[in-house]
């Protein structure tokens, strides 16, 4: 019963193993395989089987929950020899803060990187599936990756699910032909340009831009330009807020992520503790597991002597 | 009927001390007013990793018993225990298969990784987005009450007695503020080679 | 006295609503106003009902176990003293007992400044009555008072679920149910509120006529006891009242977190809980 699912994916491991870059002695092993084990999943991919059942619950009328929604600022901006892109660091649900200080930097490839905003979950998810469709293209090609494939990649994908995906993305990287920036929307259309803003934030973020950008800017004029427009959104955007993050990306040289790079609201160090006394909390039961490694001895068994 | 997710009711928090996590979940479920159990847990392990579902019920066993036999298979095919990191990407990925059609839950992760001795938390929303957190997680009915008291409650670098202390008081004073969370609770404080699980005495109404 | 009792009194209850926004009297009789849009019932359910429309902005505090029962000795009366706004528990320390005056009280379900404002509306009401007549008003007149009040707003999203507990000479102890229905009903044993129905069950099961004091305050006790043990929308702590002639005598708050656990290790009972 096991057994034939296991066959079913060997071609997919075979395959990989083979490719060119691969020099791992022992053969891959994919997580994804255990997934062909499960009988309720026939493909790969998004399953649509709970939908129906949604559909229909919410069709009773029903509220549905909400997913983590990056309410963000997000930006991009070239500048002589490279691109800098950076973010805020505040996840929402709603009204309440979810994450502090997550992060909305994504890598597509070494030095081609991505800002997301809109559903946390779907920049995420995106960013990952076609950063590793990516890598398996530059391990065919046995090329660089460049910033207009994975633009590409990423528009075509989202534009097939019609918006339905909700990431709106800021592109940019340097690739053989040089430093790119780009952004894309939901749906799948596509900007190009100098500078770019994006999410809750975006308005703020871009007054800064429109005010203070100017042609070739140097690597550290562009960071900063970016910085600050990134905390005109964490605090004029109720949706934004926390630390900017940043990454620099120049022509000939690894991309540089600088997490944190400016962090304005750090909390107030609490002036007394609100530590409890040991025993503070009744307590019905109690029971304790002891997590030990189990070593096998083989025990030598006495022969049996006639008495 | 109103929102999945708040039906059957419940809440959860994992908080991380120093070398020792500790995550606690309510007993209750209910048919809205109406408390129906009050032995059901809402935390499972594999092996030394600890996942807390809150939700819809039936999600929850579901998606337990997914993951049960996820980790089982894990552990086949690579002779050792999944580790937490390496389960909140199983658990993100399973449920953003599921992106247009999700279950009702909203997961937490716990547990200290055994080739490097870290504590590890992190909590997800319904589709699989992981929340990467340094201090604390929270889930279910009570998240907003839960919010406020892990925020006064938690200071960093707690052994594993006053994290108990803490996360215990912190969930207690939260769920007595929910309807739908209660009726008794369970938290488990995990270091690296012993796990405490003990039940507290709750408020019954 | 009279002309006193005049200058608070109106028939605003028997005039019909329209007339009363539309006239500018002024008057201290307590009015609602509506608000100026064309269909205010429509609106107000809209906007506040949370069972139809969980998203709705406007929570209406709601959520309760009431009861009140006749006996040998007088009425008891039990009531729970959570208040909650959706799951959000607003408040553990509600008192759901209005005293209306030394003979009369008033238990509180459903939209809680409904009932506070109407009640106290009421005790006023019954104060008047004694001034004009030089008599106390009976249980009967009182709660009619109210029902035909609560009638005149009949399907405009008042929510109240109300006993009137008292004592009179010639009623004895009376027990009257008014809703925001405009139902009124005389009888002996009522429970009302989401925790009702666990309510009646403990509450039917021990109750007879000649209990005691005493077994009729335990039992009381005990029903609202089982109900917020049951009912998400009850909790927190128990009011108990006794009435007899000589008025109601208050018997204590008791909160529902130490007593539940005493309940149990004194009677061997709640037996799905461990311990």
């Amino acid at each position: 019963m096991v057994a034939q699912p296991v066959q079913k994916v060997f071609p997919l491991t075979l395959k990989i193993t083979n490719l060119p870059s691969s020099n791992s002695s022992r053969p891959w092993r994919i997580p994804v395989r255990i997934d062909c084990y499960l009988s309720h999943i026939k493909m790969a991919g998004l399953s649509f089987d709970n939908f129906q059942r949604n559909q229909y619950i919410a069709s009773k009328g029903v509220a549905m929950p909400k997913a983590t929604s990056t309410g963000t600022t997000i930006v991009g901006c070239k500048f002589n020899g490279g691109v800098v892109i950076a973010a805020d660091t505040r996840a929402t649900a709603g009204p309440i803060v979810a994450d502090k200080n997550c992060e909305k930097l994504h890598k597509l490839s070494p030095k081609i990187w991505c800002a997301g905003a809109g559903t946390a979950a779907d920049t995420e998810m995106v960013t990952q599936l076609i950063g590793s469709n990516l890598e398996l293209h530059s391990l065919y090609t046995n090329r660089e990756p460049r910033v207009i494939a994975s633009l590409t990649l990423l528009k075509q994908h989202l534009f097939k699910y019609q918006g339905h995906i909700g990431a709106y993305l800021i592109v940019a990287g340097v690739d053989p032909t040089g430093a790119h920036l780009f952004s894309i929307h939901a749906h799948g259309s596509t900007d190009v340009g100098p500078y770019q803003t994006l999410g809750s934030g975006s308005l703020a973020a871009m007054s800064v831009m429109e005010t203070q950008w100017k042609e070739n800017m140097t690597k550290e004029e562009c960071i900063k330009l970016c910085a600050d427009a990134i905390e005109a959104g964490i605090w004029n955007d109720l949706g934004s807020g926390s630390n900017v993050d940043v990454c620099v990306m120049e022509v000939g040289k690894d991309a540089q992520l600088l997490r944190n790079y400016i962090t304005p609201n750090i909390r107030e160090q609490k002036a007394k503790s609100y530590k409890f006394k040991k025993g503070t909390t009744a307590i019905l039961r109690e029971s304790i597991y002891n997590l030990v490694d189990v070593e096998e001895t083989e025990i030598p068994v006495p022969m049996e002597v006639d008495a | 009927m109103s929102d999945p997710s708040s039906i059957n009711g419940g809440a959860a928090v994992a908080m991380v001390g120093k070398d020792c996590v500790a995550i606690a979940c309510d007993l209750r479920l209910g048919n809205q007013s109406l408390g129906v159990a009050n032995n059901f847990e809402k935390i499972f392990n594999y092996d030394h990793t600890f996942l807390a579902l809150t939700g819809l019920a039936s999600d929850v066993t579901t998606l337990s018993e997914v993951f049960r036999l996820k980790t089982n298979l894990y552990k086949m095919r690579e002779e050792r225990s999944i580790e937490p990191e390496t389960f909140a990407n199983l658990v993100s990925s399973t449920l953003y298969q599921k992106r247009f059609g999700p279950y009702f839950i909203g997961p937490l992760v716990a547990g200290i990784n055994s080739l490097t001795g870290k504590p590890f938390v992190c909590g997800f929303d319904l589709i699989g987005c992981i929340d990467y957190a340094k201090d604390f997680v929270v889930s279910g009915t009570a998240t907003d009450q839960l919010y406020g008291m892990c925020e006064s409650l938690y200071e960093p670098g707690l052994g594993p007695d006053d994290l108990f202390e803490t996360i215990s008081q912190a969930f207690l004073s939260a769920v007595d503020r929910d309807a739908l969370s209660g009726w008794g609770a369970v938290v488990y404080v995990i270091t690296k080679d012993k796990v405490t699980k003990r039940l507290l005495k709750t408020r019954q109404d | 006295m009279n002309s006193i009792a005049d200058s608070f009194y109106s028939n605003k209850a028997e005039e019909s609503i329209d007339n009363e926004f539309i006239s500018k009297k002024l008057s201290l009789t307590p009015s609602l106003a509506m608000p100026p849009i064309s269909k205010p019932t429509a609106f107000l359910r809209a906007h506040t009902d949370d069972n139809t429309n969980p998203d709705c902005k406007i929570k209406i505090a709601h959520g309760t176990t009431t009861l009140a029962f006749r006996f040998k000795e007088g009425i008891v009366v039990a009531v729970d003293s959570r208040a909650t706004a959706g799951n959000w528990v607003a408040s553990q320390t509600v008192k759901k007992v209005i005293e209306i005056n030394p003979f009369l009280l008033g238990t509180l379900a459903g939209g809680a400044a409904d009932c506070q404002y109407w009640e106290t509306w009421l005790g006023t009401q019954c104060r008047l009555h004694e001034l004009r007549n030089k008599e106390r008003i009976s249980v009967a007149a009182a709660s009619k008072i109210l029902a035909n009040l609560v009638y005149n707003y009949k399907g405009m999203g008042l929510s109240m679920g109300t006993m009137v507990c008292g004592y009179t000479k010639k009623e004895g102890p009376t027990i009257y149910y008014v809703d925001s229905d405009g139902t009124r009903l005389k009888g002996d044993i009522f429970c009302v509120g989401s925790g009702q129905t666990f309510a009646y069950g403990v509450l039917d099961s021990n109750w007879h006529w000649d209990l005691t004091l005493e077994e009729a305050l335990e039992l009381g006790k005990r029903s609202i006891l089982a109900a917020t043990h049951r009912d998400a929308y009850s909790g927190g702590s128990i009011n108990l009242y006794h009435v007899t002639e000589q008025g109601w005598k208050y018997y204590g708050n008791h909160d529902v977190g130490t007593l539940f656990w005493e309940t149990k290790a004194k009677e061997g009972s709640f037996n799905n809980i461990v311990s």
